[in-house]
């Protein structure tokens, strides 16, 4: 009897057993022909600081960009910036807190050519990878080099405000001379070279009609040089100003010192550009003077709407950012990185204000309703 | 009985073969569901990220031509197969995008790059477009070199890079669906593996159980079947007692009846009857148990010396009817029926008194058919007996055949 009971209990054990094996074979086949090496889901990476320049809506985008990014590929964005463009010491900080974080990759916009150097250097002595965007850091161990260029930036500027003094016609009549205000950082330096540059070199029939009574030609090229420099020394330049109102100042005396004189204004950012704007308002001169100015700032684009800001050249931050970090994960997952990219400039105008493309890079978030009849 | 236990027996195994199949094929469309969910995420994932390819190599292509035109390496009079080739792939990547926006339910995050991807190639060809109107109309390669650089290769490059970006999402979307495919599948296993474990106690259980019962069950028929025993040996008893004189251990004249009834007809044997003369007066002299006593003696005494030669029969009180072995013959008998006599009538020590009674008999040599039954030829006997008894006793009679 006990026997017969101990082989029954027996038998049963053997069914369940060889059952609940059939079950788990059956559910071991899928687990492994699906989840795959990288098991389901992107795993967080790790974190990656975004280290920016100052606190304005062109950063916000870099941010925007950057954390778009993190969310799609499975990182966290550490964001931080300076508090203004030429602060590298709390930069310097924030790299420091990212090796002692242990973070993956840096994406830095650095406010100095070299001041961050050593820092840099401790950073990638603790195998952080460095990701350069928006201005250039002169440092080799910088990965990829992800820009839009200052200098091609204003050469955009230039280009189109000499296509608004044009017109229709293929000539420019009554060109007189330029004015510039620049904002206090080095980018500043290349958009206004960039400007200039390209400014003289497409108006140079303007600036330097060629004389028919001359008929050596060699000598005809020599004063052409010689006007178009000359053109050149008399750009009227402000001192560069960081607050709107001081561009504004700014402004107001260049043009109450130059009557009739001014073409073209040029300002190079944000604050610059409002400056200007406002100064020309004031003064009713918005027939006279072409305003050409940077960035894409709320203000900036009611004056667009007004007549005031004949256009304004927008970069794309948010593509700056996204591409940053999309770059810091490649870098860190032992990708190529391109060595540099450039996310290029768009001039804005009342012709395009509303282009889908456009409006992408104003708004990376999607248009604000409450903005749309407001401005208006 | 036997066919019950066996099916009873069985049930359990059945009801876990049972069980095992349904386990099995809820199982098999488990499986079914799980490779069509993924074979469905996988061609969406195959029709989205080929759509976005073909998008990305033709706008590749369509900025190599561009910067071949800026370069001078295209000469100016294939420019215009050039522009047709443009349209072609552009139409190509009209067509990828309509291709990528047939897929359904593509999540929000591979709509928003999708969307960013398709508004750069929108303005990258409308940027190729105004310069093919404009610059390259007018001639100015300085100025198409510039739009080349500074406008158009950034938007195709932001716009590649937006595209990958979206493959990379749909691929992320990929892993994360089947992920949550595996995680349902996998929660469907373990209700299935706990539904599974719980039938098989349950199984277990009945089995248990079943076994139990089963246990029980052979208890009672092993009891029941010693209870019959008993019945049986009882019974055998009381038949025993129905052919048996309980006193001198004797077949009675019921026993003589069954053993001799079939031999009537045809048997040839001799058979023979003695009793005490005037065995009352020892009854009435000593009591009954005293005769009893005094009988028992005389059986005992017969069944050892006459045992061999013939089956001896205690048909009434004290009346001994001895049916002789086949083997003896007639004049055999009579000598046997003398000693029979002389036994019977020697004293025996009974509750330390001696008896002795004379004793008569009748003895007849039976021939085929003489009588129809027992009864008649123990008639045939008796008179015989008494024909003796009435002449005083003490003697050997003959039955006379007719």
């Amino acid at each position: 009897m006990n026997k017969k009971n101990r082989r029954g209990v027996f038998r049963a054990i053997t069914a369940f057993t060889l059952s609940a094996a059939m079950l788990l074979a059956g559910g071991c086949g899928k687990s492994g022909g699906q989840g795959g090496p990288g098991g389901p889901n992107a795993q967080q990476g790790g974190t990656i600081y975004v280290i920016a320049k100052q606190p304005l809506s062109f950063w916000d985008d870099v941010r925007k960009g950057a954390e778009d990014a993190g969310e799609e590929l499975g990182y966290d964005i550490v964001y931080r910036e300076a508090t203004g463009d030429n602060d590298y010491s709390s930069q310097e900080a924030d790299i420091q807190d990212a090796i002692k974080k242990k973070a993956k990759a840096i994406v830095i916009a650095p406010n100095g050519k070299t001041e961050l150097n050593s820092a840099f250097e401790q950073a990638e002595k603790a195998g952080i990878k460095i990701i350069n965007i928006n201005s250039k850091a002169d440092y080799d161990g910088v990965l990829s080099f992800i820009r839009c260029s200052d200098n091609e930036s204003g050469s955009v500027a230039a280009r189109n405000a000499i296509k608004i003094l044009r017109g229709d016609s293929m000539e420019i009549t009554g060109l007189k001379n330029i004015a510039i205000i620049g904002h206090t950082a080095s980018t500043a330096e290349e958009r206004i070279s960039g400007f200039i540059n390209t400014f003289t070199d497409q108006a140079a029939d303007a600036i330097a009609p060629t004389e028919m009574t001359e008929n050596n030609g060699e000598k005809a090229e020599e004063n052409k040089k010689a006007k178009i420099e000359a053109y050149k020394k008399g750009i009227i330049k402000g001192d560069p100003c960081a607050k709107k109102d001081a561009a504004k100042e700014e402004a107001l005396e260049i043009l109450q010192n130059n009557p009739g004189n001014i073409s073209v204004f040029f300002g190079t950012n944000t604050n610059t550009t409002l400056g200007i704007c406002e100064a020309v308002e004031e003064l009713e001169l918005q027939n006279e003077v072409v305003v050409i100015g940077f960035n894409s700032d709320e203000r900036e684009l009611a004056y667009i709407r007004n007549g005031v800001l004949d256009g304004t050249v927008i970069q794309n931050p948010y593509m700056m950012g996204y591409v940053g970090v999309r770059y810091a994960k490649k870098a860190i997952t032992g990708d190529n990185v391109p060595l540099r990219m450039d996310t290029g400039a768009v001039f804005v105008s009342t012709k395009n204000i509303n282009d889908e493309f456009v409006n992408l890079m104003i708004y990376p978030d999607g248009k604000p309703e409450e903005n749309e009849g407001g401005q208006g | 009985m036997a066919k019950n236990k066996k099916s009873k027996d069985s049930g359990a195994y059945i009801f876990a073969g049972i069980l095992i199949a349904i386990i099995y094929i809820i199982n098999t469309f488990l499986v079914e569901s799980i490779y069509w969910g993924n074979q469905e995420v996988s061609q969406k994932t195959g029709q989205a990220n080929s759509a976005l390819n073909k998008m990305n190599s033709e706008l590749t292509a369509i900025n190599m031509d561009s910067i071949s035109i800026a370069a001078g390496i295209i000469a100016p009079e294939d420019m215009g197969m050039t522009q047709a080739n443009t349209e072609i792939r552009y139409g190509n990547i009209i067509a990828a995008e309509h291709q990528f926006e047939a897929i359904k339910d593509v999540s929000p995050v591979v709509t928003k790059r999708y969307n960013y991807a398709k508004a750069l190639i929108t303005a990258f060809k409308a940027k190729l477009d105004s310069l093919g109107t404009d610059v390259v109309m007018m001639g100015d390669a300085d100025e198409m070199n510039n739009i080349l650089k500074r406008e158009i290769y950034p938007l195709q490059t932001t716009a590649s890079e937006m595209l990958i970006s979206t493959i990379d999402a749909v691929n992320v979307e990929n892993i994360k669906l089947n992920a949550a495919n595996t995680r349902r599948a996998f929660l469907l296993m373990t209700i299935m593996m706990i539904v599974a474990i719980l039938g098989e106690i349950a199984v277990w259980l009945f089995a248990r159980r079943a076994k139990k019962i089963r246990a029980e069950l052979e208890e009672r028929e092993k009891n029941l079947a010693e209870v019959d025993a008993k019945l049986k040996a009882t019974r055998q008893k009381a038949s025993d007692l129905a052919v048996i004189n309980v006193l001198t251990g004797m077949k009675n004249r019921y026993a003589l009846d069954g053993d001799i009834s079939d031999r009537l007809e045809s048997g040839r044997f001799n058979i023979a009857v003695f009793d005490m003369d005037n065995f009352r007066s020892i009854n009435d002299t000593y009591g009954y148990d005293f005769g009893d006593e005094y009988l028992a003696a005389v059986a005992e005494k017969l069944k050892e010396e006459f045992g061999e030669v013939a089956e001896i029969y205690n048909i009434t009180g004290n009346e001994f009817c001895f049916v002789f072995n086949s083997s003896i013959t007639e004049s055999q008998a009579m000598g046997i029926a003398q000693n029979i006599q002389r036994v019977m009538s020697s004293p025996y020590e009974v509750l330390n008194l001696a008896v002795q009674l004379p004793c008569s008999g009748a003895v007849y040599h039976y021939l085929p058919g003489d009588c129809l039954n027992v009864n008649s030829l123990l008639v045939k006997l008796d008179t015989a007996l008494r024909t003796v008894k009435m002449n005083g006793g003490n003697m050997i009679n003959t039955v006379m055949n007719m």
